[in-house]
């Protein structure tokens, strides 16, 4: 079993989430394409079984940030759903905030929020505003702990000329700001968040995380966020845990992960025609019809790059983080050594 | 009790969010007295060729008329509603959020969606109603009132439980929604008394497809037809079912979110 | 020419696939086109019953039959366009649409007609069926019998050019719902699938027979009935044809306007 890099700090006393061999197998229908393939499937139907999560354990302690990155289908959600009590596990155990989650008790879910990235809660038609009376019924808060925190997260948020406009009518980071402020009316101690940032923009990543960021300093919630985007990460967690194909391939501080297996960039450059010699600016990766493309140490990314486009008839440059596949294999390729 | 807090809350969220569409008024008005057209003119037709159908005067079959508008409306205000946006919910994930909320799940989802609009049917149904009440020249006494006020009920109950069970099997079924045209056609038999159909098919309109106890019960309530042991199995079926649905409704959600059976 | 069978074929293919996997929506349909003429079935051999066992000419098994018919034909004919349009235009499927260089109605057609591969032989099966229940009386005619399909393939042309055209609503208005609604209505009565038209007073029949409705539905049922003489089934063709011809120049012009219409508003 890879555990390399596994972060086991001092056993925690009272970890606000905890999970120990968590396992999730589904049955998925299989189908081939054609004609007889489809008549066939209507008196018989193939499953197998697909382990979405396959044994994973970890624990975070009360008002952490911890990063939950990995490429799509690598069981993220799938393992939000479990701590969140929508999805029962297969096998393993777990508990947040001492309560079983798939038990789905009112006082756990009274202390739980999740705010999935594109999803709404929001009534289409009405303003924000309207939707959150819903919270406070569902929620059974008080008129005053109510009115307080929706002015906090209206000032965290910068909602005030939003909240009063039908939610149709906002764009979408507008309403994912309304989204989030939904979501945490109820001052939740545990907040999992899946792809938050999905398909917005970038100033609106960065003011969401930076909100997040600020969320915690101030109400001390645990938080869990999930993203296949290494910026979200970066800017939130000091701690990463690191899922692939439902395994658990690293958990521990960011800046070492980085360190180890993020410590390029990729500079693409356009020219007319690929040059003969191209060196001391990196390694290269690739030259095709004149497109570049290299790979080169942090550090050097603006030196490389005033130098490349200073000595070369360069067209086009971009500079670009490795994708996070890239990342998971050399953490693979770093275990298998 | 915050669980009618709950609905009255529910109730005014969708009331806002229709509002919002002040066309729909017209376009449900519209609807309505296009269906009712539709029935008194199949009533034209066919009492064009006789005086009585199955024992039910014409102005009775008016009244039943009324019951089914009524009923219609009861179902399209919140049932229909509700059930529609859970089977979506299921569908696009959306029910998760409804699941991390902590109050009773069935009770959420069976209250998210008011069509406000269709309390027009019930306006118009007690329309139809009083006049074909008021031409029969009969007085509805408050005993009356209150029995059919129950068998309203117990249909009511009837329904909603039968749709809770459909809504429940789009955990397992995919396309579900077209379940719900089949309630739409097979409730079109409740124009008519279910008294009509030949025994195999007045079955399945009682006890497949409850259109006989949300309809047919409640206006022979009103007609002077109504016999105690039809009245006592209505409510007795109202309860029976209303347990089912919600055994079924639990078996459904631990589908849902992958408990091992 | 062999394109147009081409996308025919492929378009039939998918909507085949489409259907078998959702294999409870089919059943689901059936029943609610079974449950219509059904009711009325019942309804009018109540009435037939108490009124001395004939009404109109009609007996109970007169009445059997002529809604079994009826029910054949109409899921022959039946078409779910106008839903679907509303739908496309909703949900702006509608653009993908218009940038293919086939027009829009073959694709349409041959999604209709592979679902009445598999639903119609199912029909057929039910209306057998329930003749066991019913009891119609059946008279056929020979050269009744071989009217009979082509007056059933006229008339699907026929609505489905009608209902094509009215399905091109969607791309002026939101609120087709009423319009369709009001269709239906019309469809209802006027096309026979309350009571045969000959039940209907004198000016309700004129307009069904003045209007294409009489020609989508019943024509077909009255002929396989034997209620027509040669003579005026020979009419009813020309009805037919007469309206299918002004149901393409419709289709052409309401296509082209609506497309114009569309692409304005924005697409």
């Amino acid at each position: 079993m890879r555990t390399g890099g596994v972060y086991n700090p001092p056993a925690m006393t009272n970890p606000a989430v905890h999970v120990h061999e968590l396992t999730k197998v589904y049955k998925v229908t299989e189908r081939e394409a054609g004609m007889a393939a489809a008549l066939r499937s209507l008196v018989h139907r193939k499953t197998e079984d697909v382990r979405a999560v396959d044994g994973i354990s970890f624990d975070l302690a009360p008002g952490e940030v911890v990063g939950f990155l990995g490429p799509n289908g690598a069981g993220k959600t799938t393992t939000l759903k479990m701590l969140s009590g929508l999805l029962h596990p297969t096998a393993g155990s777990l508990s947040v905030l001492g309560f079983t989650p798939a038990r789905r008790e009112r006082d756990f879910l009274r202390q739980i929020t999740l705010v999935m990235g594109q999803r709404n809660q929001l009534v289409w038609d009405i303003p924000a505003i309207d939707t959150f009376e819903l919270s406070r019924a569902v929620y059974r808060l008080p008129a005053a702990d109510y009115q307080h925190t929706l002015h906090e997260l209206t000032e965290l948020l910068d909602l005030g000329p939003l909240l009063k406009k039908p939610v149709r009518n906002l764009s979408l980071g507008e309403r994912m700001k309304c989204e989030i402020a939904a979501a945490l009316l109820h001052r939740p101690k545990v907040v999992f968040l899946d792809e938050p940032t999905i398909g917005l923009d970038v100033t609106m990543q960065r003011r969401i995380r930076a909100f997040f960021a600020d969320y915690n300093k101030r109400f001390g919630a645990t938080i869990l966020l999930t993203s296949h985007y290494m910026n979200d990460v970066e800017a939130l967690c000091r701690r990463v845990i690191v899922i692939h194909e439902g395994k658990l391939l690293f958990d521990g501080d960011l800046a070492a992960l980085l360190q180890r297996f993020s410590s390029h960039k990729t500079i693409v450059v356009q020219l007319e025609t690929c040059p003969d010699r191209l060196e001391g600016y990196g390694e290269v990766v690739s030259c095709e019809d004149g497109l570049i493309t290299l790979r080169v140490p942090k550090a050097e990314t603006s030196r490389t790059t005033a130098r490349l486009l200073a000595d070369l008839p360069v067209i086009d440059l971009t500079v670009e983080d490795p994708p996070i596949e890239e990342v998971i294999e050399r953490v693979f390729a770093q275990e298998a050594e | 009790m915050s669980a009618l807090r709950l609905v009255w809350t529910f109730f005014r969220i969708g009331v806002m969010g229709e509002a919002a569409y002040r066309v729909n008024f017209v376009i449900q008005l519209f609807q309505s007295l296009l269906g009712l057209l539709t029935a008194l003119g199949g009533l034209a037709v066919v009492f064009a060729y006789t005086d009585t159908l199955g024992g039910w005067r014409p102005d009775e079959v008016v009244a039943l008329v009324g019951v089914y508008i009524l009923v219609g409306g009861v179902i399209g205000v919140v049932i229909q509603p509700s059930m529609e946006a859970l089977i979506e919910g299921v569908h696009d994930g959306s029910l998760d959020f409804t699941l991390t909320m902590p109050e009773e799940a069935q009770l959420l989802v069976s209250i998210q969606d008011v069509d406000i609009w269709q309390v027009l049917n019930i306006l118009l149904g007690f329309g139809v109603l009083g006049v074909a009440l008021s031409r029969l020249g009969e007085q509805v006494d408050v005993l009356q009132a209150a029995v059919f006020g129950l068998m309203i009920l117990a249909g009511g109950a009837i329904v909603y439980a039968f749709w809770l069970i459909l809504a429940t099997l789009s955990f397992w079924f995919v396309r579900v929604e077209n379940i719900l045209v089949i309630f739409q056609s097979v409730y079109e038999a409740g124009r008519w008394p279910v008294s009509l159909y030949p025994g195999w098919l007045r079955f399945g309109l009682t006890f497949l497809v409850p259109v006989a106890f949300a309809v047919t019960v409640p206006a022979e309530a009103l007609t002077g037809r109504l016999t105690w042991q039809t009245g006592l199995g209505a409510v007795a079926l109202a309860t029976a079912l209303l347990v089912v649905s919600r055994v079924f409704w639990k078996v459904g959600l631990r589908n849902y979110s992958g408990a091992s059976a | 020419m062999t394109g147009l069978v081409e996308v025919y074929q492929q378009q039939m293919k998918t909507s085949f696939a489409a259907m078998l996997q959702y294999r409870a929506a089919l059943v689901i349909w059936l029943i609610s086109q079974v449950l219509d003429p059904v009711i009325y079935l019942v309804v009018w051999s109540t009435v037939t019953a108490a009124s001395g066992g004939e009404v109109g000419g009609y007996t109970r098994g007169d009445f059997a039959a002529y809604f079994l018919v009826l029910m054949l034909v109409n899921n022959i004919t039946y078409s779910w366009i106008m839903h679907e349009y509303e739908y496309r235009v909703r949900e702006g499927t509608l653009s993908a649409a218009l940038l293919r260089p086939v027009h829009p109605i073959h694709a349409d057609i041959a999604d209709n007609l592979s679902s009445k591969m598999i639903s119609t032989p199912m029909m057929l099966a039910l209306a057998v069926g329930l003749g066991f229940v019913f009891r119609p009386t059946i008279h056929l005619v020979p050269w009744a019998l071989a009217a009979f399909l082509p007056a059933v393939a006229l008339a699907f042309v026929l609505r489905f050019l009608i209902e094509w055209t009215l399905a091109l609503a969607a791309f002026w208005t939101t609120r087709v719902s009423a319009l369709n609604q009001t269709y239906y209505v019309a469809l209802l009565f006027l096309s026979g699938q309350v009571a045969p038209l000959s039940l209907f007073p004198g000016f309700v029949q004129a307009i069904g027979t003045a209007l294409p409705f009489r020609w989508m539905i019943s024509f077909p049922v009255e002929l396989l009935l034997g209620n027509l003489t040669p003579a005026q089934t020979l009419i009813g063709f020309a009805a037919q044809v007469a309206w299918i011809a002004i149901g393409l120049v419709l289709v052409r012009l309401t296509w082209r306007t609506g497309v114009r219409q569309y692409s304005a508003v924005g697409a």
